[in-house]
C-alpha cells in the first residue's frame, strides 16, 4: 500500500511544478512537453474506462466490461440495425447519452477555464455572461407559448434547444453590448452579466407562474439531464462542443497572457480587446450548445478549471486539456449516478456534479488553497 | 534629435472627456540612462509611459523610439522595444516565477505552442541576474514583495526592450528591497537599455538616476541633472511642500520633507 501511494505521490510530483525539486535542472520546457502527453494519455485511458463503466451500468442492472465492450462493437459495426436486445440497449439508451455527457463536460469545464481567465476572477463560471438565464427563459417561453408548429413537427426535438441556443446568445449579446458600453473592463463583463441574468430569469419566473401545469417538458432542462439525448442531438453536442474546446486550447499561451492583466498583456503585444471579445463569443456559443440540449448543469464549469489550476499550476497549455478530460470524466461519473442511485426514477445530473465535486473540491482546498492565491 | 537619443516626443497631449491631463510635453531622452520621473500624484507621470507604451491610444503628436514613430506600430512590434513594469505584481492563480517571466517572450514565440530552448535559456539567464532562479517554480503568489517586483523586471528585462517603463517599483518595499531594485534598474542602464522610472521617493531617485524629469499638472518643469534641478525651490512649487534639500556625508542628495504650504 505504501508503495502504491509513493508511486502515486512520485506520478503527482511530475506533474505539478511546486513538488518538483529546486535542484532539478531539467528543462522547463521539457518537464512541460511530457507533462502534456501524460494528461493526454492518462485522460484518454480514463475516458475510455470512464464511456465504458457508463455503458456498462444501467438502472436495469450490470453488464460485464467486456461483454457491453463486445456489444458496443457489435452494435457499431452493424451500423444500429438488426441488433439484439442488449445491443439494442447500448447503441440506442446509453450511448447516445454517454457521448453526450463527455462533449457537455468537456466543453462546460473549459468554457469555465476561458472565463475565468478573461475575467481574471476564479468565482466565475460558464453561465456569468447570462446565457444559461437566457437560454432558460427562451425553452420555457417555447413551451408555456404551445409553440409547436405543425410545420415544425418533424422537428419538435429541436425546437426547446434551438430556443434555448437563441435565447443563451441573445443574453450573451446584450451582455456584450452594455459591457462594451461601459468600456469592456472584466468587471464590466461580471455586472452586465450578472444583471441581464437576472432579468432573464425574471422573465422565466413570469413564465412559470403563468403556466405551472404544464411544465414536466421542461423542468428536467432547468436542471440538467441527459435523458432525453437521441443519437440525432448527441452528436449535435459532441462533435462542435468537442472542436471548440479544442481550438480554444491553441490560444493557451494568450490565456496565460491574460492573466497577468489586460495592460500587461497589451504591452505584450496581444490585442486584447480583439482577443477578450472573441473568446467571450466562442465561450458562450459553447456554453449555449451545451446547455441546449442538457439545461443548465452548474460546479464543472466553475470548480474543474480550478481543479486542475491546483493540480497541475498556473500553465492553460496544461489546463485546458486537464479541462476537457476532468470536465468528461466527472460528468460521465455524474450521468451515471443520477440514472442508478434511486432507479427507475433520474435525479438531475446538475445536483449529482454539485454533491460529488463538493467534498472533492474542499478537501482539494484545505491541501492546496494556501499556496493559491484565489 | 540627437544621434545618441532614444525617445524623442513632440508635442504629446491627450485628453479623457473634458480634461486634458498632457499638455503638449517635448522630451528627448538619450540612451542608456536612467530616467527618474518625478511629480505629485496625477501629474500625468503614468498617462506619459502608458502613451510611450501605447496602452493609451488616443493621443496626439509625436512619440518615437530609435527613430521610429510608434504612430502605426502593432502591439508586438511596440512590445519588441519598450517593456512595461507594472507597480502592482497581477494576482496570478498558481502560477509559477518561470512561467511568469517566460511571457516576457511573447513577442519573440512564433511557435504556436512552446517556447525554444533559447527562450528558456534567456529567462534562465535573466533568473540567475536577478538573483531568483532558485525560486523558479515556487507559485508567484508565495513570493515576497521584493522577489515580486524583481520577477516584474526580469520578465520586462527577457523582452530585450530598448525602452523599459518602471512604474513606482519600489512603493511596497522596505529599505534593502528599495536600494535592491534601483541597482538592479541602474545596471540594465548601464547596459544600454533606457529605463525609465516613475517614483516618489525623490532622495532615491536623485541618488540613482542620471537624470530627472519633474513634472506638475500634465507639463514638464524640468530636465536635468538630479543634483542641479532638485532644489528646496522646485520642491516649494511642484509639492506645496516646504523641504530641506541637502548633501550627505557621501556627496548624494537627501529630500526630508518639513512642512506643507496651507493653500
Amino acid at each position: 500500500m505504501k508503495g502504491i501511494i509513493g508511486t502515486l505521490r512520485r506520478g503527482y510530483a511530475g506533474l505539478n511544478d511546486a513538488m518538483v525539486p529546486q535542484d532539478d535542472n531539467r528543462s522547463e520546457i521539457a518537464i512541460k512537453r511530457k507533462r502534456f502527453r501524460v494528461i493526454l494519455l492518462l485522460g484518454i485511458f480514463f475516458s475510455a474506462v470512464m464511456f465504458l463503466i457508463s455503458i456498462s451500468i444501467s438502472s436495469g442492472g450490470i453488464i460485464p466490461l467486456s461483454d457491453a465492450l463486445t456489444s458496443l462493437i457489435s452494435a457499431v459495426s452493424k451500423g444500429g440495425n438488426g441488433l439484439n436486445t442488449e445491443e439494442l440497449y447500448i447503441f440506442q439508451s446509453r450511448l447516445p447519452r454517454t457521448v453526450a455527457a463527455i462533449g457537455v463536460g468537456a466543453g462546460l469545464a473549459i468554457a469555465g477555464c476561458m472565463f475565468q481567465a478573461l475575467i481574471r476572477n476564479p468565482l466565475v463560471d460558464p453561465y456569468i455572461t447570462g446565457v444559461s438565464s437566457g437560454a432558460g427563459c427562451m425553452a420555457i417561453a417555447v413551451v408555456v407559448m404551445g409553440i409547436s408548429l405543425s410545420a415544425l413537427s418533424d422537428y419538435s426535438n429541436y425546437i426547446i434547444p434551438l430556443a434555448a441556443i437563441i435565447g443563451g446568445l441573445l443574453a450573451f449579446g446584450i451582455t456584450l453590448s452594455v459591457a462594451e458600453g461601459a468600456g469592456g473592463s472584466a468587471t464590466n463583463y461580471i455586472l452586465a452579466g450578472t444583471i441581464v441574468g437576472f432579468a432573464f430569469t425574471s422573465i422565466q419566473t413570469i413564465f412559470l407562474s403563468l403556466e405551472k401545469d404544464n411544465l414536466t417538458n421542461v423542468m428536467w432542462w432547468l436542471y440538467g439531464s441527459f435523458a432525453n439525448i437521441t443519437w440525432e442531438n448527441a452528436f449535435l453536442v459532441l462533435i462542435p462542443a468537442l472542436a471548440i474546446s479544442i481550438i480554444a486550447m491553441f490560444w493557451a499561451r494568450e490565456f496565460n497572457l491574460f492573466m497577468t492583466g489586460e495592460d500587461q498583456a497589451n504591452q505584450l503585444g496581444l490585442n486584447v480587446r480583439r482577443f477578450k471579445a472573441v473568446m467571450m463569443v466562442v465561450a458562450s456559443v459553447l456554453t449555449s450548445i451545451c446547455v441546449a440540449f442538457v439545461g443548465v448543469i452548474g460546479f464543472v464549469g466553475l470548480v474543474i478549471p480550478h481543479a486542475c489550476r491546483m493540480l497541475l499550476g498556473g500553465d492553460h497549455r496544461l489546463i485546458m486539456p486537464a479541462s476537457i478530460v476532468l470536465g468528461a470524466c466527472l460528468m460521465l461519473f455524474a450521468d451515471l449516478v443520477a440514472r442508478v442511485v434511486i432507479a427507475p426514477l433520474e435525479i438531475p445530473v446538475g445536483a449529482v456534479t454539485a454533491l460529488i465535486g463538493t467534498p472533492v473540491f474542499a478537501y482539494m482546498l484545505i491541501r492546496r488553497g494556501r499556496d493559491y492565491d484565489g | 534629435m540627437t544621434d545618441d537619443s532614444l525617445l524623442r516626443i513632440r508635442d504629446l497631449r491627450i485628453s479623457f472627456g473634458d480634461f486634458e491631463a498632457l499638455h503638449g510635453i517635448d522630451l528627448d531622452i538619450p540612451k542608456g540612462l536612467l530616467v527618474g520621473l518625478i511629480g505629485p500624484n496625477g501629474c500625468g507621470k503614468s498617462t506619459m509611459m502608458k502613451c510611450i507604451s501605447k496602452l493609451h491610444k488616443t493621443w496626439t503628436g509625436e512619440i518615437s523610439i530609435d527613430g521610429d514613430s510608434t504612430r502605426d506600430m502593432r502591439p508586438i512590434d511596440i512590445a519588441k522595444m519598450v517593456a512595461n513594469v507594472p507597480a502592482e505584481p497581477p494576482q496570478m492563480f498558481g502560477t509559477t516565477l518561470m512561467d511568469l517571466v517566460m511571457l516576457g517572450r511573447y513577442p519573440f514565440v512564433n511557435k504556436v505552442w512552446w517556447e525554444s530552448p533559447e527562450d528558456e535559456k534567456a529567462v534562465r539567464e535573466a533568473l540567475q541576474v536577478f538573483g531568483l532562479d532558485h525560486y523558479r517554480r515556487k507559485q508567484v503568489s508565495l513570493l515576497s514583495s521584493g522577489e515580486k517586483q524583481r520577477a516584474l523586471i526580469a520578465k520586462a528585462y527577457v523582452q530585450q526592450p530598448k525602452l523599459m517603463l518602471v512604474d513606482e517599483p519600489t512603493s511596497h518595499l522596505d529599505m534593502k528591497y528599495k536600494l535592491e531594485v534601483m541597482e538592479y534598474l541602474q545596471n540594465m542602464a548601464r547596459s544600454d537599455m533606457t529605463v525609465m522610472v516613475a517614483e516618489h521617493d525623490i532622495s532615491l531617485m536623485a541618488r540613482y538616476c542620471d537624470i530627472c524629469i519633474i513634472m506638475k499638472k500634465g507639463s514638464i518643469v524640468t530636465v536635468g541633472d538630479p543634483k542641479k534641478v532638485i532644489t528646496e525651490d522646485l520642491i516649494r512649487e511642484i509639492y506645496e511642500v516646504d523641504a530641506r534639500v541637502g548633501l550627505d556625508l557621501d556627496g548624494e542628495i537627501y529630500v526630508l520633507p518639513k512642512r506643507y504650504i496651507r493653500g
